[in-house]
């Protein structure tokens, strides 16, 4: 098991309700794989530094996650099909 | 045209020192850590063009200067920091310093 930080960014126009939806979905796929949540931290909504999907605002997340780094690119690859999500990235804390 | 851009690097002012400091920051405070989620410490280290600025500037030792690279990199990906200047920013621009001189034929 090692430690993980996962920023995730949603799309900005999702409401709360289906913004937690994809925020449980992230998190039950780490479950299933057996990982463990540590922490959830909202930042909510910030402006980026360049548009992403022609979005100019994005809903951030960072979830820091203990899991097998075999799991990692299994998660990666959910990730990339999750729909409302428009970037995302997964760092192993040192 | 040609002409013109062979005349603008004669008369380009000459390089002006840099006052830089001399240790590695990073070396010196050993507390402070390189993190790719503070946007605003990382803006210190990357010029107004969003690029990273070289160690001769910042006088970052090499191996803090990869960590540093590595973090802006991780900030640019989740749109911390941007990958070319402040996009938003609209407003007169600072003359480029450098510019690539045309090819001659």
């Amino acid at each position: 098991m090692r430690q993980y930080e996962l920023v995730l960014i949603l799309q900005p126009d999702l409401d709360e309700a289906s913004f937690n939806a994809a925020l449980d979905k992230v998190k039950g796929w780490i479950s299933e794989g057996e990982g463990t949540i540590e922490k959830v931290d909202i930042w909510g909504k910030r402006k980026l530094a360049y548009p992403i999907r022609k979005q100019t605002e994005g809903q951030y997340a960072l979830l820091t996650v203990q899991m097998e780094p075999s799991f990692a690119s299994t998660l990666e690859g959910n990730l990339r099909l999750l729909e409302p999500l428009m970037r995302f990235l997964v760092k192993l804390v040192e | 045209m040609s002409d013109e851009i062979s005349n603008g690097a004669e008369q380009m002012a000459p390089r002006r020192y840099m006052a830089r400091p001399k240790f590695c920051a990073f070396c010196a405070e050993k507390t402070l850590v390189i993190d790719y989620k503070q946007s605003d410490f990382l803006k210190k280290f990357i010029t107004d063009d969003g690029k990273i600025r070289p160690r001769r500037q910042t006088g970052t030792c090499a191996k803090h200067q990869r960590e540093l690279a590595r973090a802006i990199k991780h900030a640019r990906h989740i749109a911390i920091l941007p990958y070319a200047g402040d996009i938003w920013f609209d407003g007169p621009r600072p003359h480029r310093t450098y510019t690539t001189p045309e090819r001659q034929s």
